[in-house]
């Protein structure tokens, strides 16, 4: 099996769009497929997989493929191609560590095919909204993920006048403000939560609030932790809610991560109700699991989650992340990150005792 | 509050050690119940064995030894905790009781349980000399105690430090040790103890193996050591069980163990869990320290290798476990000391140092009545 045989399918399922079925022996072969085409290629997961006891022969099932928790994207280069060929390398936003990790991406062709699938469909299935963007560009910020994202949308998906309201220097809150408060059709704002949470904070210094168009929509992403204020996010989607004067069902909150070719979304917007689900596409698998045995954990169980992407082909299809979260019928909810557990003992941070690491 | 008669002090610390150590204590049993990042098994093992040798006699040459003004009494003492060593916390309440203090003890969040039930294991021996250990200690306490002994990371040290002013300042940081085996040792029973160091508190505490250096110059011993430490923890998870792990615990031990085996490193690891992990590293690295019961192995060339291993650690090395270096014991206790170690012990004993040990190169009660700032 090709790498290029493995993308077509992949993108041939993506172009079949979010609704497509959930066809599970589909999922299944693909992913056993890519699974071995990874190990193949992608030396230090074949160590890992090896080390574990799971080469292809020994797993059966999507389920069974061995996961690579985020932290290891920090330290080993998970590629299956070399370094010649690549094109893109998104990293971390290292929000809570001061380490950073890598996707490394030979194509940009299946990021983009499944981040419009998906954005497309539960942020602007009916029209070409203008983007407002809270976020710098991706010429401004080269190696973030989210940064590309919004880039892509705007290019794919916004109608002329969207723009970036944040550069890499920083951002000015007034323009967009004055910006939406001139808005007369429809706008998509867009950003992480954090931006929402100063552009709340601009607005109240201000005094007034905004009553954006009838049809706009916000999207936020990401955490907020450590930033300058904390929110849970119905309180968050409430303050937005009412700083922008837009109902709090016209909010969609994706889930993503760096290390993801694909998102999640809310499916608020689509059907009139605000929903914490996220909605994986057809393409991707998540299963919530016992960090002690990666099992699933019984229905309904909080676990942590475990990402099967196909989009990922490139890199690991399979991807333990350290946040919590619960399994429902349709999607999944996140609980937020895993507590970390206290440092050992008194024993010293490897980082203060070994900076020479060798 | 008068002071109590010190040979009281001493029956009574000595007979609450006992209650512990005894085959079927209570206490024991409704630790494991409260604190169960630890099995019932390893706080059997650990404080049987470890509180063996606690007795009225070691009690009684602690206050010979470093009392030399019998009526000196260091006032009111603040003890604040970290981490869930059972044993250690023990030591850090039973020692400013022994010369004499008031103690007001502030319990770790990891490790509430210890310090309560040691308190009321000593009422249940001496009510008296219990109602001078006040455990959850208010804050404001810092401000008014004679002297404050503070374990913890380094901040929280500084915070301490500077709350303390003038007034004593026994300060306990962040510390870690070694194991160390030398060209003689017969490696299967090497591995055997340093597997026993490693299983007992499951590495959480300053005294388990963070590393393990195996000297290597005849070669390929070091391969040897590791795969017989695997299969040491491997028959220790029998024995000894490892404790329940937090969730977030569990998460930086899979980490940990992709990364190892990303690596490139020779590893053995347990399959089904995460049990245990053993990877050899190469000779001159310093890898991070390992986690519960993994554990790097690294070759060494001889005490030369042994000395710049420690002095890589200082000042934070705390114990050095050695077996099978024949006769160069005094150049071990140098090679500890470049790397601010005060203890080296036979492997197998790291856990269970005598109650009157130099913790970090200091007296047992001496420093309460230190002069202001005295520092690990």
């Amino acid at each position: 099996m090709s790498r290029q045989s493995l993308d077509q399918r992949v993108l041939d399922w993506i172009a079949e769009g979010v609704d497509s079925p959930s066809d599970d022996a589909r999922f299944d072969a693909l992913a056993l497929e890519l699974f071995a085409y990874q190990y193949e290629h992608n030396e230090p997961y074949r160590r890992m997989c090896d080390a574990f006891g799971r080469p292809p022969p020994a797993v059966g099932s999507w389920r069974d493929i061995p996961p690579v928790p985020t932290g290891a994207f920090k330290e080993a280069r998970l590629a299956t191609f070399p370094p010649s060929d690549c094109v893109r390398i998104f990293r971390t936003s290292g929000s809570t560590t001061p380490s950073r990790g890598e996707l490394h991406l030979d194509t940009l062709a299946l990021y983009e095919a499944s981040l419009l699938a998906s954005l497309g469909a539960y942020l602007c299935a009916d029209d070409r909204p203008r983007f407002a963007v809270l976020a710098p560009s991706a010429e401004d910020a080269p190696d973030s993920s989210l940064s590309y994202m919004f880039d892509c949308a705007l290019r794919r998906l916004g109608a002329p006048g969207s723009r970036f309201f944040a550069s890499a220097e920083g951002w000015s809150p007034e323009a967009l403000i004055d910006e939406l408060r001139a808005a007369r059709e429809p706008l998509a704002v867009v950003g992480t939560a954090f931006a929402f949470v100063h552009l709340i904070d601009a607005l109240d210094a201000q005094g007034r609030g905004l009553r954006l168009p009838d049809g706009s929509r916000v999207m936020e992403t990401g955490g907020f932790k450590g930033r300058s204020r904390e929110f849970e996010r119905p309180e968050l989607h409430a303050a937005i809610a009412g700083a922008l004067g837009i109902p709090a069902r016209r909010i969609v909150n994706q889930y993503g991560m760096c290390e993801l070719g694909s998102q999640f979304y809310e499916d608020s917007l689509r059907t009139g109700v605000p929903s914490p689900v996220k909605r994986p596409p057809p393409w991707v698998r998540t299963r919530v699991v016992d960090p002690a045995t990666l099992a699933d954990v019984p229905a309904g169980d909080a676990g942590v989650l475990v990402h099967y992407d196909l989009v990922n082909t490139g890199s690991v299809l399979a991807v333990q992340t350290s946040d919590a979260g619960r399994a429902l019928e349709d999607g999944f909810v996140v609980l937020g990150r895993v507590e970390g557990a206290e440092e050992r003992g008194c024993s010293i941070a490897a980082d203060l005792l070994f900076a020479g690491r060798a | 509050m008068t002071s109590p008669d010190p040979e009281r002090v001493i029956a009574a610390l000595a007979a609450t050690f006992s209650a512990w150590a005894e085959p079927d204590s209570p206490w024991r049993a409704r630790l494991a119940r409260e604190l169960p990042c630890y099995s019932p098994e390893v706080l059997d093992h650990a404080l049987r064995e470890g509180l063996r040798c606690w007795t009225d006699h070691a009690l009684r040459d602690i206050r010979c030894c470093e009392l030399a003004d019998g009526e000196r009494r260091p006032g009111r003492v603040a003890v604040w905790l970290a981490a869930s060593v059972p044993a250690g916390v023990f030591s850090a309440l039973a020692l400013p009781l022994l010369a004499g203090a008031e103690v007001w003890a502030k319990p770790s969040s990891a490790d509430p349980a210890s310090p309560a039930l040691f308190a009321e294991s000593l009422r249940a021996i001496d009510s008296e000399l219990a109602a001078a250990l006040h455990i959850g200690a208010p804050t404001e306490i810092l401000d008014t105690a004679d002297a404050i002994v503070a374990y913890g990371s380094d901040e929280t040290i500084e915070i301490l430090r500077a709350r303390a002013g003038p007034r004593t300042f026994v300060a306990h940081g962040h510390k870690l040790s070694l194991a160390a085996i030398g060209p003689h040792a017969d490696l299967e029973r090497a591995a055997a103890r340093a597997a026993l160091d490693a299983a007992l508190y499951d590495g959480r505490g300053c005294l388990s193996p963070a590393l393990i250096l195996v000297d290597d110059r005849a070669g390929g011993r070091v391969v040897d050591f590791a795969a017989a430490l695997s299969h040491a923890l491997e028959e220790l998870a029998g024995t000894l069980p490892r404790g329940s792990l937090q969730p977030g615990e569990e998460l930086r031990l899979r980490e940990l163990r992709a990364r190892v085996a990303m690596s490139g490193a020779q590893t053995w690891l347990s399959r089904d869990s995460t049990g245990h992990g053993v990877w050899l590293c190469a000779a001159g690295e310093r890898p991070e320290p390992g986690l519960l019961r993994h554990l790097p192995v690294v070759p060494i060339a001889g005490l030369a290798g042994l000395f710049d291993a420690c002095g890589a650690l200082a000042p934070h090395l705390s114990s050095l476990g050695v077996i099978g270096f024949g006769a160069a014991s005094g150049a071990l206790d140098s090679a500890a000391l470049a790397g601010g170690g005060s203890r080296v012990c036979a492997l197998g004993r790291m856990q269970l140092p005598p109650i009157g040990w130099r913790h970090d190169g200091m007296g047992a009660i001496e420093p309460l009545f230190g002069s202001p700032g005295l520092a690990s």
